[in-house]
């Protein structure tokens, strides 16, 4: 059973007009989406801001109503069943809000009582976080940007949910604590639970993700497995040279091949050995290859078709 | 009912509820205390003629008798403005204020319907009311017996006089929150609740005041806390009947368009 699933997925947003003035066009949110999302797989939710990535998750989670198409959630009704997907559930809203007058303990007492779950993981996760009591006990409007997103994060996780849709995580994570999240990603992954994860940081989601999904102006562009795609990318290669360049030319996978004064450029795809093998005599000075980003490889393939 | 985010709601309004339970029974000790004093003279004033006849009777309530006072207590804007501050402050605010903070989308990620949020929400709002009122008639009963006059005061039908205050004030939180539970803003729900109120109150010192005006005060909520009657027990539970009525108007709408409502992304 998938742990999403949306069929023709659409929102339109009505604009309020005033009586007796000829009403605004509705605004497209999100237009006719068809994603299944694996049990057990981090999937991310890629595309740029105002591309519909929120309006899903709202969806999703019942705060917004399908203008059309349906959706299920962990096989339950995206409409009908919102109380009970968000039993198993655990969703990090972008740019979060926490009530400021609590404590951080409070605050996260506080949501786990909503939840009617106990906050198995929370321990583990604040420390992971590096979140001691002592900072737990302090009011949340003290907080810096970066505790408020791990508290957000925590309050999401800490009950063990079989989902965890969260939207734009990392933001507002320094480096160490960005890595900290990527390995309590990891580990949920190994315990068979989901991640929804939307961003908009494409090495973030090379990094971590199973599977990507790109939307752009409410359509949905492209599905790809992450593997896949990087497979797929070329590299971008710099060779310089103390003589004769090699021939590239016909070289499988090899293309946009330039050479200037002593210094050789292209791009490989696929397999390296063809390319490895045909540069092997060339009087070599430095090489460089270098992986070409997701941001890349989305690019290139769909650059053309609208993405 | 939500009994996290009832616990909740009660603690983080405890300090004002405190406030303003404080305030609302010195005002309501003031009042017989006022009439014990100072009834006399009051009634003097006005005997002689200075004054209009219809000063001595503001709203419901007077200064000529301890039932009159206490009546005079809870029509009085110092008593408005204190329950205001939970009858429409906190009611107004209760779900458009978590809304515009963007906290209501955290609550809102566990498992509550959105009907039992707002139920449970409308269940702490009554009981500020009924905490409130209950301190202003307290006080009015401890003034009553520190100025020695409470043999004048029915104490049996001041339970009856809470019911009736508590539903007035109830209606007016239930108008708040359905108006809270109707916009993404504090200050459009905050508007409209105070924009009646202060219209119902106009409408019956008015009708009070200038007897060409008096077909206005049925239109009013304040007319139908008829404190001095309950006190008297000269009065019929009618007016409990329309006040509830209100009030269940006020829930029966919330309860159709919240549910139904889009919550879009906090801006």
């Amino acid at each position: 059973m998938p742990a999403i699933t949306t069929i023709g997925l659409t929102k339109h947003y009505r604009t309020s007009a005033l009586p007796f003035v000829r009403p605004a066009p509705p605004i497209r949110a999100l237009e006719a989406l068809d994603i299944d999302v694996r049990e057990g797989e981090i999937f991310g939710f890629l595309g740029p801001n105002g591309s519909g990535k929120t309006t899903t998750i709202r969806l999703l989670l019942g705060y917004i109503h399908p203008t059309a198409g349906a959706g299920r959630v962990l096989g339950l009704d995206i409409v009908r069943d919102s109380v009970a997907i968000r039993r198993q559930t655990g969703y990090l809203p972008g740019g979060i809000a926490l009530y400021d007058s609590l404590t951080g303990e409070r605050l996260l007492d506080y949501l786990a009582s909503l939840s009617g779950r106990p906050p198995i993981r929370r321990a583990e996760l604040c420390d992971r976080f590096e979140l001691p009591l002592r900072t737990l006990r302090r009011r949340v409007r003290d907080y810096s940007r970066g505790m408020r997103q791990k508290i957000g994060i925590i309050q999401a996780l800490q009950h063990d949910p079989a989902l965890a849709i969260l939207d734009e995580p990392s933001e507002g994570l320094d480096p160490l604590m960005q890595r900290a999240f990527y390995e309590v990603l990891g580990t949920l992954r190994s315990e068979g639970r989901t991640i929804f994860f939307s961003s908009h940081v494409l090495s973030e989601v090379e990094r971590v993700c199973d599977r990507v999904a790109i939307v752009r102006q409410g359509h949905l562009v492209a599905v790809e497995e992450i593997a896949g795609l990087l497979a797929r990318r070329k590299r971008n290669v710099d060779v310089r040279l103390h003589g004769t360049p090699p021939r590239l030319e016909g070289v499988p996978g090899v293309s946009g091949i330039q050479i200037t004064d002593g210094r050789l450029t292209c791009r490989v795809e696929g397999d390296m050995r063809p390319f490895l093998a045909a540069i092997a005599a060339a009087p070599i000075v430095d090489l460089t290859i270098e992986p070409a980003h997701l941001e890349d490889a989305f690019l290139e393939f769909y650059g053309g078709t609208g993405a | 009912m939500n009994g996290a985010l009832f616990r909740h709601t009660w603690r983080a309004q405890g300090l004002k509820l405190s406030v303003v339970s404080i305030a609302l029974a010195v005002w309501g000790f003031l009042l017989p205390v006022v009439y014990a004093r100072f009834g006399s003279q009051f009634r003097a004033v006005f005997d002689s003629g200075i004054l209009p006849a219809q000063f001595a009777r503001l709203g419901a309530g007077d200064i000529f008798s301890v039932p009159g006072a206490i009546a005079l207590g809870l029509i009085h804007p110092i008593c408005i403005i204190l329950t205001s501050v939970f009858s429409v402050g906190f009611s107004a605010a209760a779900i458009a204020g978590e809304r515009q903070r963007g906290t209501l989308e955290v609550a809102l990620a566990r498992p509550i319907a959105r009907r039992i949020f707002y139920l449970t929400l409308l269940a702490a709002t009554f009981g500020f009311v009924a905490v409130t009122v209950a301190a202003l008639l307290t006080g009015s009963v401890t003034g009553a017996a520190f100025a020695g006059v409470i043999g004048e005061v029915p104490i049996r039908n001041v339970p009856l006089l809470w019911l009736n205050a508590v539903l007035l004030f109830g209606a007016f939180a239930s108008i708040g929150l359905a108006a809270s539970a109707s916009f993404d803003r504090v200050a459009p729900s905050l508007g409209v609740t105070l924009g009646f109120v202060v219209l119902m109150y106009f409408f019956e010192i008015l009708g009070s005041l200038w007897p060409a005006a008096e077909k206005l005060q049925p239109y009013s909520l304040f007319h139908y806390l008829k404190a001095k009657s309950i006190l008297l027990g000269t009065t019929t539970r009618e007016d409990d009947a329309m006040l509830a009525a209100v009030i269940v108007a006020a829930v029966a709408w919330a309860l159709v368009v919240f549910p139904r409502r889009d919550l879009a992304a906090p801006s």
